[in-house]
């Protein structure tokens, strides 16, 4: 394994991107690409002293020390996994970060594009969104790099009206990954009043050692829904660091589900601005961390607009020496009067060793709020334990059990029904013995 | 079918049960009762295997043999059931899961093939049945939400899937109202068999109108102090407990047994 200094490792990176291919335009493309570079070039790697990283041990990633595509070929020798759930209108696979030559055909109402082409349609509203990915500074710097590759990302757009089904999103590494450090950028517009179910499913090959960056960019039009489910259950030795924002328009549903049941090193922001009145963000995740593994969580929910309503509910479960976090903010800006806040963050610790850190914040400028938050950390219920026994289950069973049924609350919110049992499974499979 | 013999037990270090001695033959119903604090809890938490319950001295054997060495899920297999006094909430699992798992964990320890969830369900819908139980209950998470009257029935029909040799029920009757004490009295009875004791344990007479025991015992201070037929509970309900205080067991007017 090459150890490289965080130093080196970014200078390196800079130097990879700006020899990539660059946009050609047009000219406000040319200007956040350079300014991505040099943002980058100035920032370095974030590091311990950078507060929103401070847990985030990337010593996995400096010791492996991928380098950024030159090109853009994928490293090839995948076998695409089993997908998630049956009958998607459509079906997306990207390999180390990067779109097929040919995409998929889309359904009736629903666009799939290459960033180029998606320009002449929508360059305003894509211009708008790419601008505010935050650039400077070293907690945004994998954010930099994101965007120094922005214009190999992809677009789908629903029209106004449209329920587009379930689009099912693969995204995997190569057999030979574990060099590469694969961004990609996917955007979502819905438009007044569409539907979409988006699937996004994080499953490499067993021995891939891929480390990737997804920023997934959703813009909701008025009254439209996004039911986004995240299934994160990549190899051992897989680091993930994923970005999810949402700006919300009046009315606007956006649903979001998470299950982090895998990888060595995962990240995941997910950012929502409830921006339009009566917009409202159902946010659920659950989290299962074994051996070393790291998961950190990082919720922050901006009512801008008044009457909206947000929902957290997040958990994890912890054994061996992994560690977890979870900062959940929500900020009630002034005149977001009429907002409803829930927040919830419970974590179950299985081993004396395992770590988790749970932050939430709640933060409010506004008058006749309705805000609750709680967070906490415990063990299995022991008399719940002897209930399940004293009907002959096993302490091991038992214990199982109990532990997948912490889980099974998010899974529950699973509305799609082969999806939730898929994942159910998979949750269930998930679980770690105590320790 | 279950010999206790001199049981002493403490919770967290102070001794409850101080040398108890109760025989209880097949198909026999005991009703215990007694004052609050008597350790009628205990003996059920003891007997079912519960943590935190410390034997100190005695043997309790089940079928001939001493169970206290077996894990409760051991003692759940060889038949004993206990019906909580406050049965759990369990939030995320599914009640026809939980109950299908451990029918399966105790028809695998007594070499019996499992039953698929056809099999399963065929069962489950006869026992409902017979306990005019609502199916919706199955489809909930075990006990979650659930009224203290629809805890219990939980319980008992938990009772008649299991079908266990020894039934220990603790103060089922508390928090009921009259009609679902019946109802589940109802439960209960139906369930009587040659081949199942039970040990109805309780602090109110009521219940006993409805579960008729075979035989009653009196438990104060850790000990049984009397024991007769259905007609001491009676003699209670007339006289309180007071007597224990007042002038001992001789100033209860009953046929002493123990």
């Amino acid at each position: 394994m090459n150890t490289t200094a965080p130093a080196k490792l970014a200078e390196r990176w800079a130097d990879t991107a700006s020899a990539a291919a660059a946009p050609e335009s047009p000219d406000w493309l040319r200007a956040l690409h350079s300014e991505a570079l040099a943002a980058f070039s100035d920032s370095g790697l974030p590091h311990r002293k950078v507060e929103a990283w401070k847990y985030t041990p990337l010593k996995r990633l400096e010791a492996a020390a991928p380098d950024l595509p030159h090109d853009m070929h994928g490293t090839g020798g995948v076998l695409p996994p089993e997908a998630l759930v049956p009958g998607a209108a459509l079906t997306l696979d990207i390999v180390d970060g990067v779109a097929p030559a040919a995409l998929p055909a889309a359904p009736e109402g629903v666009s799939l594009l290459t960033f180029n082409e998606a320009l002449e349609r929508f360059e305003q509203r894509l211009r708008g969104l790419a601008g505010k990915i935050g650039l400077q500074g070293p907690a945004q710097a994998f954010a930099a790099v994101n965007t120094a590759y922005l214009h190999h990302g992809l677009v789908m757009h629903v029209a106004a009206g449209v329920d587009a089904g379930t689009v099912l999103t693969r995204w995997m590494s190569g057999a030979d990954s574990s060099e590469r450090f694969s961004p990609f950028r996917l955007f979502v517009l819905l438009d007044e009043g569409a539907r979409l179910e988006l699937v996004e499913q994080h499953m490499s090959g067993d021995g891939t050692a891929g480390a990737r960056s997804l920023v997934l960019q959703s813009q909701l039009g008025q009254s439209s829904e996004l039911l986004h489910v995240r299934v994160q259950a990549e190899p051992e030795e897989a680091l993930l660091l994923t970005t999810t924002s949402v700006e919300q328009a009046a009315e606007s549903r956006y649903l979001y589900r998470g299950f982090d049941l895998g990888g060595g090193l995962v990240r995941h922001e997910l950012n929502v601005e409830l921006a339009g009145p009566g917009a409202s963000a159902d946010l659920a995740g659950a989290c299962v961390l074994d051996g070393s593994r790291h998961g950190d969580t990082r919720i922050s929910v901006d009512h801008v607009a008044p009457d909206c309503r947000s929902k957290q509910l997040f958990r994890s479960v912890l054994a061996g020496r992994s560690r977890g976090v979870f900062n959940g903010r929500a900020l009630i800006c002034e005149g977001a009067d009429g907002s409803s806040v829930k927040q919830s963050n419970a974590n179950l610790l299985l081993s004396p060793l395992a770590e988790m850190d749970t932050k939430p914040e709640l933060e409010i400028y506004a008058d006749e709020v309705e805000a609750s938050h709680g967070a906490t950390v415990g063990q299995l219920d022991e008399a719940a334990i002897f209930y399940l026994r004293s009907r002959g289950l096993s302490e091991a069973e038992a214990r199982r059990l109990l532990t997948a049924a912490f889980c099974h609350v998010v899974t529950a919110l699973l509305e799609n029904g082969p999806l939730a049992e898929t994942v159910g499974r998979m949750v269930d499979d998930a679980m770690p013995a105590a320790d | 079918m279950l010999e206790i013999k001199n049981l002493h037990a403490t919770v967290a270090g102070k001794p409850i049960l101080k040398g108890l001695n109760l025989s209880i033959g097949q198909g026999e119903v005991h009703a215990i009762m007694g004052p609050n604090g008597a350790g009628k809890s205990t003996l059920g938490n003891v007997i079912a295997g519960r943590e935190g319950y410390e034997v100190t001295a005695g043997e309790v054997l089940f079928r001939g043999r001493d169970i206290l060495e077996l894990e409760p899920e051991e003692r759940a297999c060889e038949g004993i059931f206990l019906a909580f006094q406050y049965p759990v909430e369990i939030p995320g699992v599914n009640n026809t899961y939980f109950l299908r798992a451990a029918l399966n964990a105790q028809r695998k320890y007594r070499g019996e093939p499992e039953l698929d969830s056809m099999q399963f369900l065929k069962l489950v819908r006869e026992k409902l049945k017979i306990l005019h139980i609502n199916d919706d209950l199955m489809h909930r998470a075990v006990n979650e939400g659930f009224s203290g009257g629809e805890k219990k029935r939980n319980e008992i029909f938990q009772m008649a899937v299991l079908e266990p040799s020894l039934a220990i029920l603790d103060e089922t009757d508390s928090g009921l109202d009259i009609d679902a004490l019946r109802l589940v009295a109802e439960g209960v009875n139906r369930q009587r068999s040659e081949d199942r004791s039970m040990i109805v344990v309780t602090h109110y007479q009521r219940l006993l109108e409805h579960i008729v025991p075979d035989y009653v015992h009196v438990l104060a201070e850790g000990r049984i102090v009397a024991s007769g037929g259905a007609d001491l509970a009676l003699k209670l309900e007339e006289q309180g407990y007071a007597w224990l205080e007042s002038g001992g067991i001789s100033a209860l007017d009953v046929e002493i047994r123990a």
